[in-house]
C-alpha cells in the first residue's frame, strides 16, 4: 500500500530535525535506496497480481492503479474530488492558522493562561481526534461544516503546541537588547518577538497541514459525498479496486506536495535558525 | 581629584531584590559612591558575585535602584535611555539579521536610521574589523566576531555612556587578548566622539588595568567602593605594556585588593568561588 500518513514527530522538533537532516549528508544515497525499496515492493505486488497468486480484483495492481489513474485524468473525473479535498484542507488551514497562531501567542505569553490550558492542549494533541468523530457527527451532522470542524480539530493542536512553545521560548536576551535600545513596542513585536517565534510557527504549520489532510480524508471516508476519501470509499464498495488505489496514489502525492511546500517555505524564511 | 561636574554621579547607591523562596531582602549594592568624568574609561573589578553586574544593569536602567542617586549628565537614571548603550556579556545578536542589520538595530529603535546613520554603520563595520562581512549572519560568526558586532551595535547610537558587561569573558584567552587591544584601538579611534565615557565590568584585573583610566575595586557583596586607582599608563596602550614592571606592580596591587575581599568572603561563606584564578598565588599573603 502506498498510503502515506505524515505522522507529526514530537511537537517541538523544528531546529532539531534540521540538525539531524544536516548531519546525514548522504541524502543522495538515501534517496536512491528509497527508490529501490519502492520498486521492489511495487514489483512484488505486480508479479503476485499478474501471476494470479492473489486476485487482482481484490488486491488491484500497480499497473491497474496507474491505468485507472490515467483514465481518471483523461476523463477529468479526478479533478472534482481532488478540488473538493483541497478545498476542505484550504478552508480548514485558513481557520486553523487564523485562530491557532494568535491563540497560541496569547497562551504562550501569559503564565496564567498557559497554566490553565497546558494539560487540556496536550491531552487534545495526544488523543486521536478520530474518537471524536461520532460526537462531531452528532453535533454538526454530516455536511460540509462538520467536515470543516474535523479538519480544524485535527490540525489545530500541533500548531497550537508549537506556537505556544515558540512564544514561551523567546530568548530573554533578545528582549533585553530591545529594551536597552529603547525600541518602541511595535518594533519589538515586529522585529524581535515575531522573527524569534517564526521557526516554531512554521514548524507548527507544516505538522498541521499533514494533520489537516488526514482530517479531510477521514471526514470524507465516513461522511462525505465528495472528495478523494469519498472516491476511495465508493470505489472500494463497488469492487473497483484499481480506481480506489488510484485515488490513494493521488492522496499520497498530495500529502507529500503539501508538507514539502511548507517545508520549503520554512527553509526559505528561517534559514538563519540553526542549532548547529 | 573629582571634577566639579561629573558625567556620571553615583551617590550612596543601594540595590536590593527579594530572592529565594522566603522572599528575603538581599542587598546586592550598598552605599556605593563615585564619579566618572567625561571621556573617562572606567573599569570595575571585584570578587565574583559582588554585585558589579547588578550595578551595571541598574546604570543601564534595566533594574531600579532602591536608594541613593544615579545621575548621568545631571539627569536621574530611571529606565533605559538613548544616552546609554550596553555591550552584552553574551553577544545577543539577532540571528535573523545580518551583521549590518544587527549594528543598525539601535539606530532603528531610535528612529535615526537615515543616510547619515547608514554611513555611520558602514564606517563602524570597517572600524571593528568586519569589513566585507556585513552580510554574514550571526551563526556564521566566531565568538570574537560576534563580540565585535555587539560592540559596534552599542557604538552606533553614539551614546553618552557606553556600558560593557564582561564582554570578553566567554572568549578563549588568545581572542581575548586580541579583543582587548582592539577595544582600546576602537575606543580611541571612533570618529564621532573619540574616547567616549565608558564603564567596563570585568573580573580580570590585568584586563582592567590594560583598558582603563581608572580601576574601581568593589567589596564583596553587598558592594561598596574599596579602592579607586588611577592608571597613568600612557595611551595608546600596546600589548607590550603588559610586561612592564609598572603594569605588573599595578595589577598585583589591585589583585591583592580583590583577593582580600574574596578572603573575607571565604570565611563567611565557604562556598564562594575565588576570582582571578591566574593570580591566586599572589594574594596568599
Amino acid at each position: 500500500m502506498t498510503t502515506q500518513v505524515s505522522q507529526p514527530a514530537s511537537p517541538v522538533t523544528g531546529p532539531l530535525e534540521r540538525a539531524v537532516n544536516a548531519r546525514k549528508g548522504k541524502k543522495l544515497t538515501t534517496g536512491r535506496l528509497g527508490v529501490i525499496g519502492l520498486v521492489v515492493v511495487l514489483g512484488a505486488w505486480q508479479v503476485t497480481a499478474s501471476a494470479g497468486w492473489v486476485d487482482a480484483s481484490f488486491a488491484s495492481s500497480p499497473v491497474g492503479a496507474v491505468k485507472a489513474l490515467a483514465h481518471m485524468i483523461g476523463t477529468g473525473e479526478l479533478w472534482p474530488p481532488l478540488l473538493s479535498t483541497l478545498e476542505s484542507v484550504a478552508y480548514g488551514m485558513i481557520i486553523t492558522v487564523v485562530v491557532g497562531i494568535p491563540l497560541g501567542l496569547l497562551i504562550g505569553r501569559s503564565n496564567t493562561l498557559y497554566g490553565l490550558t497546558e494539560p487540556l492542549v496536550s491531552i487534545m494533541y495526544s488523543v486521536p481526534f478520530v474518537v471524536f468523530l461520532p460526537i462531531i457527527i452528532f453535533w454538526f451532522g454530516i455536511g460540509a461544516e462538520a467536515r470543516l470542524v474535523i479538519v480544524v480539530w485535527s490540525a489545530i493542536f500541533p500548531l497550537l503546541i508549537n506556537v505556544i512553545a515558540g512564544a514561551r521560548n523567546v530568548d530573554m536576551h533578545y528582549l533585553q537588547v530591545a529594551k536597552v535600545f529603547c525600541a518602541p513596542r511595535l518594533l519589538t513585536l515586529r522585529s524581535v518577538t515575531f522573527p524569534a517565534t517564526l521557526p516554531f510557527v512554521l514548524t507548527g504549520v507544516r505538522q498541521s497541514v499533514g494533520r489537516a489532510l488526514v482530517g479531510a480524508i477521514v471526514a470524507e471516508l465516513f461522511m462525505g459525498n465528495a472528495g478523494l476519501g469519498y472516491v476511495v470509499q465508493t470505489e472500494t464498495s463497488a469492487f473497483k479496486m484499481d480506481d480506489a488505489m488510484a485515488a490513494i496514489v493521488v492522496i499520497a502525492v498530495l500529502a507529500i506536495v503539501l508538507t514539502r511546500s511548507v517545508a520549503w517555505i520554512e527553509r526559505r524564511f528561517t534559514f538563519w535558525s540553526s542549532s548547529v | 581629584m573629582t571634577p566639579p561636574h561629573p558625567k556620571l554621579r553615583v551617590r550612596d547607591v543601594e540595590i536590593g531584590h527579594r530572592s529565594g523562596r522566603k522572599g528575603t531582602y538581599a542587598h546586592a549594592v550598598d552605599g556605593l559612591s563615585f564619579d566618572v568624568a567625561a571621556n573617562e574609561f572606567i573599569a570595575v573589578v571585584g570578587p565574583s558575585g559582588c554585585g558589579k553586574t547588578t550595578f551595571l544593569t541598574a546604570v543601564a536602567g534595566l533594574i531600579p535602584i532602591s536608594g541613593g542617586t544615579l545621575e548621568l549628565d545631571d539627569r536621574r537614571i530611571d529606565g533605559p535611555g538613548r544616552d546609554r548603550s550596553l555591550v552584552f556579556q553574551q553577544a545577543s545578536l539577532f540571528p535573523w539579521r545580518n551583521v549590518v542589520q544587527n549594528i543598525e538595530f539601535g539606530l532603528k529603535a531610535h528612529g535615526r536610521l537615515d543616510a547619515a546613520g547608514r554611513a555611520r554603520v558602514a564606517e563602524l563595520v570597517e572600524l571593528v574589523g568586519l569589513g566585507g562581512k556585513g552580510d554574514k549572519y550571526p551563526r556564521e560568526l566566531s565568538g570574537g566576531m560576534s563580540q565585535r558586532v555587539n560592540l559596534a551595535r552599542a557604538l552606533a547610537t553614539d551614546p553618552e555612556l557606553i556600558l560593557l558587561d564582561e564582554p570578553f569573558a566567554a572568549l578563549d584567552a588568545q581572542t581575548r587578548e586580541v579583543m582587548q587591544e582592539e577595544l582600546t584601538r576602537i575606543w580611541q579611534a571612533d570618529g564621532v566622539q573619540a574616547g567616549k565615557t565608558a564603564m567596563f565590568i570585568t573580573h580580570d584585573v590585568p584586563e582592567a588595568v590594560f583598558l582603563a583610566d581608572r580601576v574601581l575595586v568593589l567589596s564583596r557583596g553587598p558592594a561598596h567602593l574599596v579602592a579607586d586607582i588611577h592608571i597613568d599608563l600612557p595611551r595608546p596602550r600596546t600589548p607590550s605594556m603588559k610586561r612592564t614592571p609598572e603594569f605588573l606592580a599595578m595589577s598585583d596591587r589591585i589583585v591583592d585588593l580583590v583577593m582580600a575581599q574574596s578572603q573575607i568572603g571565604k570565611q563567611d561563606q565557604p562556598g564562594r568561588r575565588v576570582t582571578s584564578d591566574d593570580h591566586a598565588g599572589v594574594a596568599a599573603g
